[in-house]
Protein backbone atom coordinates (compact mmCIF):
# COMPACT_ATOMS: atom_id res chain seq x y z
CA UNK A 1 0.00 0.00 0.00
CA UNK A 2 1.54 3.51 -0.88
CA UNK A 3 0.96 6.54 0.86
CA UNK A 4 -0.64 9.67 -1.37
CA UNK A 5 1.63 11.90 -3.09
CA UNK A 6 1.00 14.91 -1.06
CA UNK A 7 1.19 13.36 2.32
CA UNK A 8 4.50 11.06 1.42
CA UNK A 9 6.06 14.91 0.39
CA UNK A 10 4.74 16.69 3.56
CA UNK A 11 6.67 14.31 5.80
CA UNK A 12 10.20 14.76 4.29
CA UNK A 13 9.11 18.41 4.17
CA UNK A 14 11.27 20.87 6.13
CA UNK A 15 9.09 23.50 6.11
CA UNK A 16 6.39 21.28 7.16
CA UNK A 17 8.31 20.70 10.43
CA UNK A 18 8.40 24.52 10.83
CA UNK A 19 5.13 25.05 10.65
CA UNK A 20 4.27 21.52 12.56
CA UNK A 21 0.58 21.78 12.08
CA UNK A 22 0.70 19.94 8.64
CA UNK A 23 3.33 17.16 9.68
CA UNK A 24 1.06 16.97 13.04
CA UNK A 25 -2.11 16.97 10.44
CA UNK A 26 -0.03 13.80 7.76
CA UNK A 27 1.00 11.70 10.96
CA UNK A 28 -2.70 11.65 12.59
CA UNK A 29 -4.15 10.65 9.36
CA UNK A 30 -1.29 8.20 8.31
CA UNK A 31 -1.95 6.71 12.25
CA UNK A 32 -5.20 6.11 11.26
CA UNK A 33 -5.52 5.06 7.69
CA UNK A 34 -1.93 3.73 6.80
CA UNK A 35 0.01 3.31 10.19
CA UNK A 36 2.80 1.28 7.60
CA UNK A 37 2.72 2.04 4.30
CA UNK A 38 5.06 3.07 1.87
CA UNK A 39 6.13 6.56 1.05
CA UNK A 40 8.20 7.48 -2.09
CA UNK A 41 8.56 11.20 -2.38
CA UNK A 42 10.24 12.85 -5.13
CA UNK A 43 13.99 11.97 -5.73
CA UNK A 44 13.93 9.11 -3.34
CA UNK A 45 13.77 5.50 -2.96
CA UNK A 46 10.97 4.60 -1.37
CA UNK A 47 10.65 3.63 2.44
CA UNK A 48 8.60 2.25 4.69
CA UNK A 49 7.07 5.00 7.12
CA UNK A 50 6.66 3.87 10.86
CA UNK A 51 3.65 5.61 12.27
CA UNK A 52 3.29 3.71 15.52
CA UNK A 53 4.37 4.12 18.77
CA UNK A 54 5.09 0.03 19.39
CA UNK A 55 6.40 -0.64 16.04
CA UNK A 56 9.23 2.06 16.18
CA UNK A 57 10.02 0.17 19.45
CA UNK A 58 9.54 -3.06 17.79
CA UNK A 59 12.10 -1.55 15.40
CA UNK A 60 14.70 -0.65 17.54
CA UNK A 61 14.58 -3.35 19.77
CA UNK A 62 15.87 -5.02 17.25
CA UNK A 63 18.66 -3.78 16.45
CA UNK A 64 20.42 -7.18 14.67
CA UNK A 65 17.61 -7.50 12.30
CA UNK A 66 17.05 -3.82 11.65
CA UNK A 67 20.42 -1.68 10.84
CA UNK A 68 21.43 1.35 11.12
CA UNK A 69 24.33 1.54 9.04
CA UNK A 70 23.78 -0.27 5.81
CA UNK A 71 21.36 2.46 4.15
CA UNK A 72 21.45 6.08 4.99
CA UNK A 73 20.73 6.69 8.30
CA UNK A 74 18.90 10.09 7.91
CA UNK A 75 16.57 10.81 4.87
CA UNK A 76 18.80 11.64 1.95
CA UNK A 77 17.39 11.50 -2.01
CA UNK A 78 18.87 9.29 -4.30
CA UNK A 79 21.51 12.39 -6.09
CA UNK A 80 22.76 13.04 -2.77
CA UNK A 81 23.09 9.66 -1.30
CA UNK A 82 24.75 9.07 -5.07
CA UNK A 83 27.34 11.06 -4.13
CA UNK A 84 28.04 10.47 -0.59
CA UNK A 85 28.89 7.29 -1.83
CA UNK A 86 31.28 8.89 -4.75
CA UNK A 87 32.92 10.89 -1.65
CA UNK A 88 33.30 8.13 0.59
CA UNK A 89 34.03 5.09 -1.31
CA UNK A 90 30.87 3.59 -1.42
CA UNK A 91 29.69 4.60 2.21
CA UNK A 92 26.55 6.29 2.35
CA UNK A 93 27.61 8.17 5.42
CA UNK A 94 29.88 11.51 5.24
CA UNK A 95 30.23 10.55 9.12
CA UNK A 96 30.26 7.41 11.02
CA UNK A 97 29.47 8.02 14.52
CA UNK A 98 27.60 5.96 16.86
CA UNK A 99 24.51 5.89 15.17
CA UNK A 100 25.85 4.93 11.95
CA UNK A 101 27.30 1.92 12.84
CA UNK A 102 25.95 -1.35 14.34
CA UNK A 103 27.78 -4.39 16.20
CA UNK A 104 30.35 -4.82 17.00
CA UNK A 105 31.34 -1.17 16.27
CA UNK A 106 28.80 0.22 17.75
CA UNK A 107 29.35 -1.74 21.29
CA UNK A 108 32.52 -1.06 21.31
CA UNK A 109 32.75 2.86 20.44
CA UNK A 110 29.64 3.12 22.64
CA UNK A 111 31.26 1.78 25.86
CA UNK A 112 33.89 4.36 25.15
CA UNK A 113 32.27 6.97 26.64
CA UNK A 114 29.79 5.46 28.15
CA UNK A 115 30.53 5.27 32.16
CA UNK A 116 31.39 9.63 31.17
CA UNK A 117 27.73 9.69 31.10
CA UNK A 118 26.45 7.74 33.47
CA UNK A 119 23.99 8.90 36.24
CA UNK A 120 26.46 7.79 38.88
CA UNK A 121 29.45 10.12 36.80
CA UNK A 122 27.17 13.32 35.76
CA UNK A 123 25.86 13.52 39.24
CA UNK A 124 29.40 14.81 40.26
CA UNK A 125 28.68 18.03 37.26
CA UNK A 126 25.55 19.00 39.12
CA UNK A 127 27.13 22.11 41.47
CA UNK A 128 28.84 23.34 38.08
CA UNK A 129 25.84 23.04 35.86
CA UNK A 130 23.93 24.60 38.62
CA UNK A 131 26.27 27.45 38.92
CA UNK A 132 25.80 27.71 34.62
CA UNK A 133 22.16 27.54 34.53
CA UNK A 134 22.20 30.73 37.55
CA UNK A 135 24.97 32.63 35.09
CA UNK A 136 22.42 32.34 32.34
CA UNK A 137 19.55 33.09 34.55
CA UNK A 138 21.08 36.45 35.85
CA UNK A 139 21.93 37.52 31.72
CA UNK A 140 18.47 36.89 31.03
CA UNK A 141 17.06 38.75 34.15
CA UNK A 142 19.53 41.85 33.30
CA UNK A 143 17.65 41.97 29.83
CA UNK A 144 15.05 43.67 31.55
CA UNK A 145 11.73 41.86 31.14
CA UNK A 146 12.12 40.86 27.03
CA UNK A 147 14.21 38.48 25.71
CA UNK A 148 14.32 35.63 23.14
CA UNK A 149 14.46 32.80 25.27
CA UNK A 150 15.66 30.01 22.08
CA UNK A 151 18.42 32.62 21.53
CA UNK A 152 19.45 34.52 24.53
CA UNK A 153 19.07 31.26 27.18
CA UNK A 154 17.79 27.95 25.48
CA UNK A 155 21.04 27.67 22.35
CA UNK A 156 23.91 28.50 24.82
CA UNK A 157 23.31 27.13 28.30
CA UNK A 158 23.35 23.70 27.31
CA UNK A 159 26.16 24.83 24.53
CA UNK A 160 28.21 25.94 26.88
CA UNK A 161 27.78 22.69 29.59
CA UNK A 162 28.28 20.19 26.70
CA UNK A 163 31.33 22.16 26.07
CA UNK A 164 32.92 22.12 29.12
CA UNK A 165 32.30 18.11 29.19
CA UNK A 166 33.94 17.63 25.80
CA UNK A 167 36.63 20.38 26.15
CA UNK A 168 36.49 23.00 23.56
CA UNK A 169 36.96 26.39 25.23
CA UNK A 170 34.46 29.38 26.35
CA UNK A 171 35.85 31.30 22.76
CA UNK A 172 34.71 28.51 20.70
CA UNK A 173 31.41 28.02 21.73
CA UNK A 174 29.71 30.65 18.98
CA UNK A 175 31.74 28.24 16.07
CA UNK A 176 30.32 25.24 17.58
CA UNK A 177 26.89 26.67 17.63
CA UNK A 178 27.67 27.70 13.63
CA UNK A 179 28.57 24.62 12.69
CA UNK A 180 25.57 22.80 14.79
CA UNK A 181 23.11 24.69 13.34
CA UNK A 182 24.40 24.75 9.39
CA UNK A 183 24.67 20.84 10.13
CA UNK A 184 20.94 20.40 11.47
CA UNK A 185 19.22 23.15 9.55
CA UNK A 186 20.74 22.66 5.64
CA UNK A 187 17.23 24.05 4.35
CA UNK A 188 17.04 27.13 6.50
CA UNK A 189 18.17 30.17 5.29
CA UNK A 190 18.67 31.52 8.88
CA UNK A 191 20.88 29.04 9.72
CA UNK A 192 22.79 26.97 6.78
CA UNK A 193 26.11 27.75 5.43
CA UNK A 194 25.28 30.08 2.61
CA UNK A 195 22.14 31.78 3.62
CA UNK A 196 20.32 31.14 0.69
CA UNK A 197 16.78 29.77 0.54
CA UNK A 198 17.20 27.46 -2.30
CA UNK A 199 20.30 25.89 -2.72
CA UNK A 200 20.62 23.20 -5.60
CA UNK A 201 21.55 19.91 -4.44
CA UNK A 202 25.46 20.03 -5.01
CA UNK A 203 25.17 23.50 -3.36
CA UNK A 204 23.78 21.69 -0.38
CA UNK A 205 26.14 18.98 -0.31
CA UNK A 206 28.86 21.76 -0.60
CA UNK A 207 27.98 23.07 2.80
CA UNK A 208 27.52 20.17 4.22
CA UNK A 209 31.04 19.12 3.13
CA UNK A 210 32.32 22.60 4.18
CA UNK A 211 30.84 22.32 7.75
CA UNK A 212 32.08 18.60 8.25
CA UNK A 213 35.54 20.38 7.30
CA UNK A 214 35.47 22.59 9.22
CA UNK A 215 34.78 20.53 12.17
CA UNK A 216 37.46 18.28 11.18
CA UNK A 217 39.87 20.87 11.38
CA UNK A 218 39.14 21.63 14.19
CA UNK A 219 38.91 18.23 15.75
CA UNK A 220 42.25 17.44 14.26
CA UNK A 221 44.30 19.69 16.36
CA UNK A 222 42.50 18.91 19.20
CA UNK A 223 43.06 15.59 19.34
CA UNK A 224 47.17 16.52 18.48
CA UNK A 225 46.66 18.64 22.02
CA UNK A 226 45.13 15.88 24.37
CA UNK A 227 47.55 13.07 22.33
CA UNK A 228 50.23 15.51 24.02
CA UNK A 229 48.63 16.95 27.26
CA UNK A 230 45.56 14.68 28.52
CA UNK A 231 42.98 16.15 30.36
CA UNK A 232 39.73 14.71 32.62
CA UNK A 233 37.74 15.65 29.46
CA UNK A 234 35.64 13.91 27.12
CA UNK A 235 38.37 14.82 24.34
CA UNK A 236 41.08 13.33 25.71
CA UNK A 237 38.91 9.87 25.97
CA UNK A 238 38.33 10.10 22.08
CA UNK A 239 41.66 11.02 21.42
CA UNK A 240 43.67 8.64 23.82
CA UNK A 241 40.55 5.41 23.38
CA UNK A 242 41.68 2.29 22.55
CA UNK A 243 39.40 -0.59 20.91
CA UNK A 244 40.63 -3.86 21.12
CA UNK A 245 44.32 -2.48 21.73
CA UNK A 246 43.64 -0.02 18.72
CA UNK A 247 43.31 3.44 18.35
CA UNK A 248 39.88 4.88 16.94
CA UNK A 249 39.78 5.05 12.98
CA UNK A 250 40.22 8.50 12.33
CA UNK A 251 37.02 8.80 10.20
CA UNK A 252 35.14 7.32 14.08
CA UNK A 253 36.87 9.47 16.14
CA UNK A 254 36.28 12.74 14.07
CA UNK A 255 32.27 11.77 13.74
CA UNK A 256 32.45 11.26 17.48
CA UNK A 257 33.49 14.25 18.62
CA UNK A 258 31.11 16.18 15.80
CA UNK A 259 28.02 14.09 17.09
CA UNK A 260 29.08 15.04 20.76
CA UNK A 261 29.37 18.83 20.18
CA UNK A 262 26.52 18.93 17.51
CA UNK A 263 23.85 16.61 19.16
CA UNK A 264 25.19 17.00 22.52
CA UNK A 265 23.60 20.52 22.93
CA UNK A 266 21.34 21.09 20.12
CA UNK A 267 18.15 18.69 21.22
CA UNK A 268 18.12 19.81 24.45
CA UNK A 269 18.41 23.24 23.84
CA UNK A 270 15.36 22.77 21.24
CA UNK A 271 13.33 20.98 24.15
CA UNK A 272 14.21 23.97 26.33
CA UNK A 273 12.69 26.22 24.43
CA UNK A 274 10.01 24.92 22.77
CA UNK A 275 9.12 23.89 27.23
CA UNK A 276 8.82 27.75 27.53
CA UNK A 277 7.42 28.20 24.42
CA UNK A 278 4.55 25.43 25.96
CA UNK A 279 4.35 27.37 29.39
CA UNK A 280 3.79 30.80 27.91
CA UNK A 281 1.12 29.64 25.79
CA UNK A 282 -0.52 27.80 28.68
CA UNK A 283 -1.22 29.58 31.62
CA UNK A 284 -3.02 27.17 33.67
CA UNK A 285 -0.05 24.37 32.61
CA UNK A 286 2.65 27.56 33.90
CA UNK A 287 0.99 28.25 37.37
CA UNK A 288 0.50 24.44 38.14
CA UNK A 289 3.90 23.44 37.58
CA UNK A 290 4.82 27.08 39.26
CA UNK A 291 3.59 25.95 42.49
CA UNK A 292 4.40 22.71 42.78
CA UNK A 293 7.33 21.98 40.77
CA UNK A 294 9.31 19.81 42.78
CA UNK A 295 6.81 17.33 42.25
CA UNK A 296 6.20 17.69 39.04
CA UNK A 297 9.62 18.70 37.92
CA UNK A 298 10.15 14.53 36.53
CA UNK A 299 7.09 14.54 35.06
CA UNK A 300 7.34 18.29 33.01
CA UNK A 301 10.71 17.33 32.08
CA UNK A 302 9.66 14.19 30.48
CA UNK A 303 6.37 16.20 28.36
CA UNK A 304 8.72 18.76 27.49
CA UNK A 305 10.94 15.98 25.65
CA UNK A 306 7.62 14.25 24.43
CA UNK A 307 6.31 17.80 22.85
CA UNK A 308 9.35 18.83 21.07
CA UNK A 309 10.65 15.43 20.22
CA UNK A 310 14.18 17.44 18.81
CA UNK A 311 15.09 14.19 16.45
CA UNK A 312 12.47 14.01 13.71
CA UNK A 313 13.66 10.58 12.52
CA UNK A 314 15.96 8.00 11.64
CA UNK A 315 16.21 5.52 9.44
CA UNK A 316 16.70 1.80 9.79
CA UNK A 317 17.12 -0.87 7.03
CA UNK A 318 16.19 -4.94 7.30
CA UNK A 319 18.75 -7.19 7.70
CA UNK A 320 16.56 -9.72 6.70
CA UNK A 321 12.70 -11.01 5.62
CA UNK A 322 10.49 -9.96 8.33
CA UNK A 323 6.73 -9.06 9.00
CA UNK A 324 6.13 -5.76 10.89
CA UNK A 325 2.14 -4.90 12.07
CA UNK A 326 1.16 -8.37 9.85
CA UNK A 327 2.82 -6.59 7.15
CA UNK A 328 5.82 -8.47 5.45
CA UNK A 329 9.27 -6.47 5.28
CA UNK A 330 11.86 -7.78 2.64
CA UNK A 331 15.57 -7.65 3.22
CA UNK A 332 17.04 -4.46 2.62
CA UNK A 333 13.78 -3.18 2.91
CA UNK A 334 13.99 1.08 4.27
CA UNK A 335 12.22 2.45 7.48
CA UNK A 336 11.54 5.69 8.50
CA UNK A 337 10.80 5.78 12.32
CA UNK A 338 8.62 8.80 12.90
CA UNK A 339 9.24 10.06 16.61
CA UNK A 340 7.18 13.21 16.73
CA UNK A 341 4.47 10.38 15.00
CA UNK A 342 4.75 7.83 18.45
CA UNK A 343 4.57 10.45 20.49
CA UNK A 344 1.27 11.84 19.24
CA UNK A 345 0.20 8.52 19.45
CA UNK A 346 -3.31 8.21 20.52
CA UNK A 347 -3.28 4.65 21.70
CA UNK A 348 -0.95 5.53 23.75
CA UNK A 349 -1.49 8.87 25.04
CA UNK A 350 -4.63 10.32 26.33
CA UNK A 351 -5.22 14.07 24.18
CA UNK A 352 -1.76 13.79 22.95
CA UNK A 353 -1.77 17.43 21.58
CA UNK A 354 -2.27 19.12 24.45
CA UNK A 355 0.68 19.62 26.50
CA UNK A 356 0.16 18.90 30.69
CA UNK A 357 2.89 18.93 32.95
CA UNK A 358 1.33 16.65 34.67
CA UNK A 359 0.76 13.84 32.52
CA UNK A 360 1.64 10.29 33.73
CA UNK A 361 1.93 7.82 32.77
CA UNK A 362 4.19 9.31 29.44
CA UNK A 363 6.09 6.97 27.45
CA UNK A 364 7.70 8.97 25.33
CA UNK A 365 10.02 7.82 22.96
CA UNK A 366 11.94 10.86 21.62
CA UNK A 367 15.59 9.35 22.90
CA UNK A 368 15.01 6.55 20.60
CA UNK A 369 14.89 2.69 22.20
CA UNK A 370 17.34 -0.05 22.51
CA UNK A 371 21.07 -0.29 21.63
CA UNK A 372 20.45 3.11 20.08
CA UNK A 373 19.39 5.11 22.95
CA UNK A 374 20.13 8.76 23.42
CA UNK A 375 24.14 8.25 25.37
CA UNK A 376 23.10 11.73 26.53
CA UNK A 377 19.85 11.24 27.90
CA UNK A 378 20.51 11.56 31.63
CA UNK A 379 22.92 14.40 30.86
CA UNK A 380 19.85 16.45 28.80
CA UNK A 381 17.32 15.96 31.88
CA UNK A 382 19.88 16.73 34.40
CA UNK A 383 20.32 20.11 32.79
CA UNK A 384 16.53 20.73 31.99
CA UNK A 385 15.82 19.73 36.02
CA UNK A 386 19.01 22.46 37.06
CA UNK A 387 17.44 25.11 34.71
CA UNK A 388 13.81 24.75 35.55
CA UNK A 389 15.05 24.69 39.29
CA UNK A 390 16.78 27.54 38.89
CA UNK A 391 14.30 29.59 36.71
CA UNK A 392 11.03 28.90 38.21
CA UNK A 393 11.16 30.26 41.52
CA UNK A 394 12.75 33.71 40.09
CA UNK A 395 10.33 33.77 37.45
CA UNK A 396 6.86 35.92 38.54
CA UNK A 397 5.20 35.52 34.84
CA UNK A 398 5.99 35.01 31.43
CA UNK A 399 4.01 35.21 27.85
CA UNK A 400 5.00 35.56 24.43
CA UNK A 401 6.46 38.98 23.04
CA UNK A 402 6.31 37.91 19.41
CA UNK A 403 5.37 34.96 17.16
CA UNK A 404 7.99 32.08 17.96
CA UNK A 405 9.61 30.15 14.80
CA UNK A 406 10.75 27.04 14.05
CA UNK A 407 14.02 26.03 11.89
CA UNK A 408 12.71 24.41 8.83
CA UNK A 409 14.46 21.23 9.39
CA UNK A 410 13.19 17.38 8.50
CA UNK A 411 16.28 15.88 11.02
CA UNK A 412 16.30 17.74 14.21
CA UNK A 413 14.39 20.73 14.67
CA UNK A 414 13.25 22.82 17.11
CA UNK A 415 12.28 26.42 18.04
CA UNK A 416 14.99 29.12 16.38
CA UNK A 417 13.21 32.35 17.74
CA UNK A 418 10.55 32.23 21.44
CA UNK A 419 10.25 36.37 22.10
CA UNK A 420 9.12 36.17 25.05
CA UNK A 421 8.24 39.41 27.92
CA UNK A 422 8.49 38.28 31.30
CA UNK A 423 9.01 39.52 35.11
CA UNK A 424 11.17 38.01 37.63
CA UNK A 425 10.17 38.27 41.40
CA UNK B 1 13.36 -9.37 53.09
CA UNK B 2 15.09 -6.93 55.23
CA UNK B 3 17.83 -4.80 55.04
CA UNK B 4 18.74 -1.54 52.56
CA UNK B 5 17.56 -1.12 49.81
CA UNK B 6 19.67 -1.41 46.61
CA UNK B 7 20.10 0.23 43.04
CA UNK B 8 19.97 -1.72 40.34
CA UNK B 9 21.15 -0.32 36.83
CA UNK B 10 20.85 -1.03 32.97
CA UNK B 11 24.13 -1.59 30.94
CA UNK B 12 22.94 -0.11 27.88
CA UNK B 13 21.25 3.17 28.67
CA UNK B 14 22.08 3.61 32.60
CA UNK B 15 18.73 3.58 33.55
CA UNK B 16 18.56 3.23 37.51
CA UNK B 17 16.27 0.70 39.31
CA UNK B 18 15.70 2.04 42.92
CA UNK B 19 14.45 -0.56 44.95
CA UNK B 20 12.85 2.27 47.56
CA UNK B 21 10.66 3.91 44.93
CA UNK B 22 9.82 0.48 42.63
CA UNK B 23 8.15 1.66 39.27
CA UNK B 24 4.65 2.68 39.86
CA UNK B 25 3.92 3.44 36.46
CA UNK B 26 4.95 0.02 35.28
CA UNK B 27 3.00 -1.33 38.16
CA UNK B 28 5.75 -2.13 40.79
CA UNK B 29 5.51 -1.02 44.14
CA UNK B 30 7.53 0.96 46.24
CA UNK B 31 9.77 -1.33 48.07
CA UNK B 32 9.75 -4.06 45.83
CA UNK B 33 12.93 -5.86 45.86
CA UNK B 34 14.84 -6.90 42.47
CA UNK B 35 14.10 -10.35 42.85
CA UNK B 36 10.82 -9.90 43.19
CA UNK B 37 10.71 -8.68 40.04
CA UNK B 38 9.20 -10.33 37.06
CA UNK B 39 11.61 -12.02 34.73
CA UNK B 40 10.40 -10.81 31.74
CA UNK B 41 10.78 -7.53 32.68
CA UNK B 42 12.69 -5.08 30.66
CA UNK B 43 14.40 -1.44 31.01
CA UNK B 44 11.70 0.94 29.94
CA UNK B 45 13.50 3.31 28.87
CA UNK B 46 15.73 1.42 26.65
CA UNK B 47 13.96 -2.73 26.91
CA UNK B 48 17.18 -4.17 27.85
CA UNK B 49 16.52 -7.32 29.43
CA UNK B 50 16.29 -7.90 33.58
CA UNK B 51 19.62 -9.80 33.12
CA UNK B 52 21.13 -7.25 31.30
CA UNK B 53 21.16 -4.83 34.83
CA UNK B 54 24.03 -5.08 37.25
CA UNK B 55 23.58 -3.74 41.15
CA UNK B 56 25.53 -0.46 41.66
CA UNK B 57 25.84 1.98 44.36
CA UNK B 58 24.55 5.90 43.82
Amino acid sequence: MKIPQDIAQTIVDPKAYSAQKPIDDAFKWLRKEMPLAVAEPEGCYPFWVVTKHDDILHVERQNELFHNGDRPTVLTNITGEKRVREIMGGSPHLVRSLVQMDNPDHGNYRRLTQPYFLPQNIKKLEGRIREIAKSFIDRMEDKGGTCDFARDVAFLYPLHVIMEILGVPEVDEPFMLRLTQELFGPADPDVNRTRKANMTEEEGLQAILATVADFVTYFNKMTKDRREHPRDDVASVIANGTIKGQPLGELEAMSYYIIVASAGHDTTSNTTAGALWALAENPSEYKKLKNNFAELMPGFIEESIRWVTPVKHFMRSATDDTTLRGTPIKKNDWLFLSYPSGNRDEDVFDDPFTFKVDRTPNKQIAFGYGAHVCLGQHLARMEMRILWEELLPRLESVELAGEPKRTEANFVCGPKSVPIRFRMH
Amino acid sequence: MSGKFRTWQCENCGFIYDEAQGLPDEGIAPGTRWEDIPDDFVCPTCGFEKAQFVMVEV
